[in-house]
């Protein structure tokens, strides 16, 4: 039996690994929350800088020291879908008064480009050589040269891990799936874990065809919760509804009542991308079958269905794998790990784990710094001023 | 013709899948490699293609004598097409048993003794063709819609090029290994664009 001296050791050995794993994302949070060249126009600012380099440290240091992940990766992630929102929403404001855009914004080519366009502007950009998006690019707010450069190098670094680290709309659904302590709802048909392939298809194809991002038109339940068409005709009203209801339904209620990423695992065209970009990713999660006791914790707990008994007996989750780590947290037997493929199962897992991780936090670091110190700025503006602009 | 293409796309992994196994095993014992495979497909596909401008020909004349001259025609459409598309959303959610006419083709392969082995695939592609699901019953309502022989031609030409996509790869692919996910993701889509054709009658029938 390990006295108090001992554990005390052990305690402060462990407290000292992990600052030393920590140290260079140290660095890296200082470099993607300060920039390159610090300028911290107000006091209020520089808070805000404080908080947000403080607070990332803080949640690095966690996911070393307490050894998991899941808890840790979500708090950020949440973060940076309620501060995008936030900071999308005053922004925009700002810039036209309103949430909303008509058709000379469209004509002005100002509208932000998302990542999920990138589903519907492939096929169009081959047959006919144009992007099918009203945005501008080069340039401006969210152009879309910049976009699709960032969407094709974070997939093939993490594959579909960008769900689970880099998107901001996932927090959403991700925050609601986490609020009751145990589903409402037990039994869902593990079927719908491809579901947002068959968006995929129909999206692509049908912006090919009307050269328009129908999904962006008519589904994106995220234009709630950041810009939407002006309503002046039926079809917009039905548009409108369309999008609203799929945000209560898929965002709010069935992830409350599921505790499933619902809109992200069954209706995302994105994800579904990102799923195939796994295939050519080094970073997988796989289950060391020497441990596994098959006691199938994993599989209820894993928010995107992407774990069955057939994937835990095939020793790996399928393709549609977010890499999100609340699997490996919740694994008391710790059979279920991050790996790089190519490499012997249960060998080296920490090499994996910290190879796997360092990336994953920078890109949740680069999404998240901005839109949160300007959130906090914001934040403090409407305690004092009583007013976001 | 866009709408046929999706309509032929989206229920085209479902009838490779359903109606496919029953005939690619044919299909591939009688090939002597890749190139000799492409021509059964081909010959499939014709068979395909002959059964779909049959039924477009027929949808034609019916869009022609008798949509035509009703003055409630968008009423009569886009009921059929929110019936049909709702009936395309449960197809979709719900498993069904497949009528597949393709079936008969695998008996006319196991008791054959013909040396013409073109008549199968030729055959078993028609049987397809006419397979009666509510995506084809879809595809015969949007090609009636079109209300002339040549609209309803062109329409079911780019059904068949839809369904058409999921056969080509058969030969190379080995896309059998996957093909329960593929039912899925295929169902899925047909529920989809059931949504698209329910709207599609929505439109109709308040304009």
């Amino acid at each position: 039996m390990k006295t108090i001296r001992e554990n005390s050791f052990s305690t402060t050995g462990k407290i000292g690994k992990s600052l030393l794993l920590l140290l260079p994302m140290t660095f890296l949070i200082l470099l993607f929350t300060a920039g390159p060249t610090p300028s911290f126009n107000s006091k209020v600012s520089l808070v805000a800088f404080l908080i947000t380099f403080i607070f990332f440290n803080v949640l690095f240091f966690m996911i070393l020291y307490k050894g998991k992940v899941d808890r840790y990766r979500a708090t950020g992630f949440i973060v940076l879908a309620l501060f995008f929102a936030l900071t999308f929403i005053v922004d925009l404001i700002g810039m036209r008064g309103t949430m909303t855009f008509s058709h000379e914004t469209m004509l002005s080519c100002e509208i932000p480009f998302c990542h999920i366009v990138t589903t519907m502007v492939i096929l169009p950009l081959i047959f006919t050589g144009s992007i099918i998006f009203p945005g501008s690019i080069i340039g401006g707010f969210a152009s879309i040269a910049s976009m699709l450069v960032i969407v094709i190098g974070v997939m093939l670094a993490l594959g579909r891990g960008f769900c689970s680290w880099g998107c901001f709309y996932g927090g959403w659904d991700d925050g609601t799936s986490r609020i009751l302590r145990k589903p409402v709802i037990k039994k869902i048909n593990p079927a719908f874990r491809w579901a947002s392939f068959a968006v995929l298809i129909i999206v692509a194809i049908t912006s090919a065809l009307v050269l328009e991002p129908t999904y962006c038109d008519w589904l994106c339940p995220f234009k709630t919760v950041t810009e939407f068409e002006k309503v002046t005709s039926f079809t917009v009203l039905l548009k409108t509804i369309t999008f609203v209801s799929l945000f209560a339904a898929l965002v709010i209620v069935l992830p409350l009542l599921t505790k499933k990423r619902i809109q992200c695992t069954t209706l995302c065209p994105m994800g579904a991308l990102c799923s195939l970009s796994n295939k050519i990713n080094v970073f997988e999660v796989r289950i060391d079958k020497g441990k596994c006791t098959e006691c199938m914790l994993c599989t209820k707990v894993c928010p995107t269905m992407s774990l069955e008994k057939q994937d835990v007996e095939k020793g790996k989750p399928s393709i549609t794998c977010m890499k999100c780590g609340k699997c490996i947290d919740s694994c008391s037997k710790s059979a279920i790990n991050y790996h790089i493929k190519g490499t012997p199962v249960g060998k080296r897992v920490t090499l994996a784990r910290m190879l796997f991780l360092y990336p994953a936090f920078t890109l949740l670091v680069v999404f998240t710094a901005g839109n949160m110190q300007q959130g906090i700025v914001l934040l403090v503006k409407l305690f004092t001023t009583g007013s976001l602009l | 013709m866009g709408q046929g293409f999706i309509l032929g796309l989206s229920t085209g992994a479902v009838c490779v899948v359903y109606c496919g196994p029953v005939l690619i095993p044919y299909l591939m014992s009688e090939s002597g490699g890749l190139k000799k495979s492409y021509l059964l497909i081909a010959i499939f596909l014709a068979g395909r293609l002959a059964a779909y401008l049959l039924t477009a020909l027929l949808a034609g004349l019916i869009g022609q004598a008798f949509i035509q001259q009703t003055e409630t025609r968008s009423t009569l459409m886009g009921m059929a097409y929110m019936l049909l598309a709702a009936l395309m959303v449960v197809y979709g959610l719900y498993r069904f048993k497949e009528i597949c006419l393709g079936k008969t083709a695998k008996s006319i392969s196991a008791s054959d003794t013909t040396k013409n082995r073109f008549l199968i695939p030729l055959t078993g592609g028609f049987l397809t063709g006419i397979n009666i699901c509510p995506p084809f019953l879809l595809a015969i309502t949007g090609a009636i819609d079109s209300g002339t022989i040549m609209g309803s031609m062109l329409f079911f030409l780019a059904f068949f090029a839809g369904t058409s996509v999921f056969f080509l790869p058969m030969p190379i692919a080995g896309m059998f290994k996957r093909q329960h996910i593929l039912r899925i993701i295929g169902k899925f889509a047909a529920m989809l664009a059931g949504f698209l054709y329910f709207y599609k009658g929505l439109l109709l029938l308040i304009r």
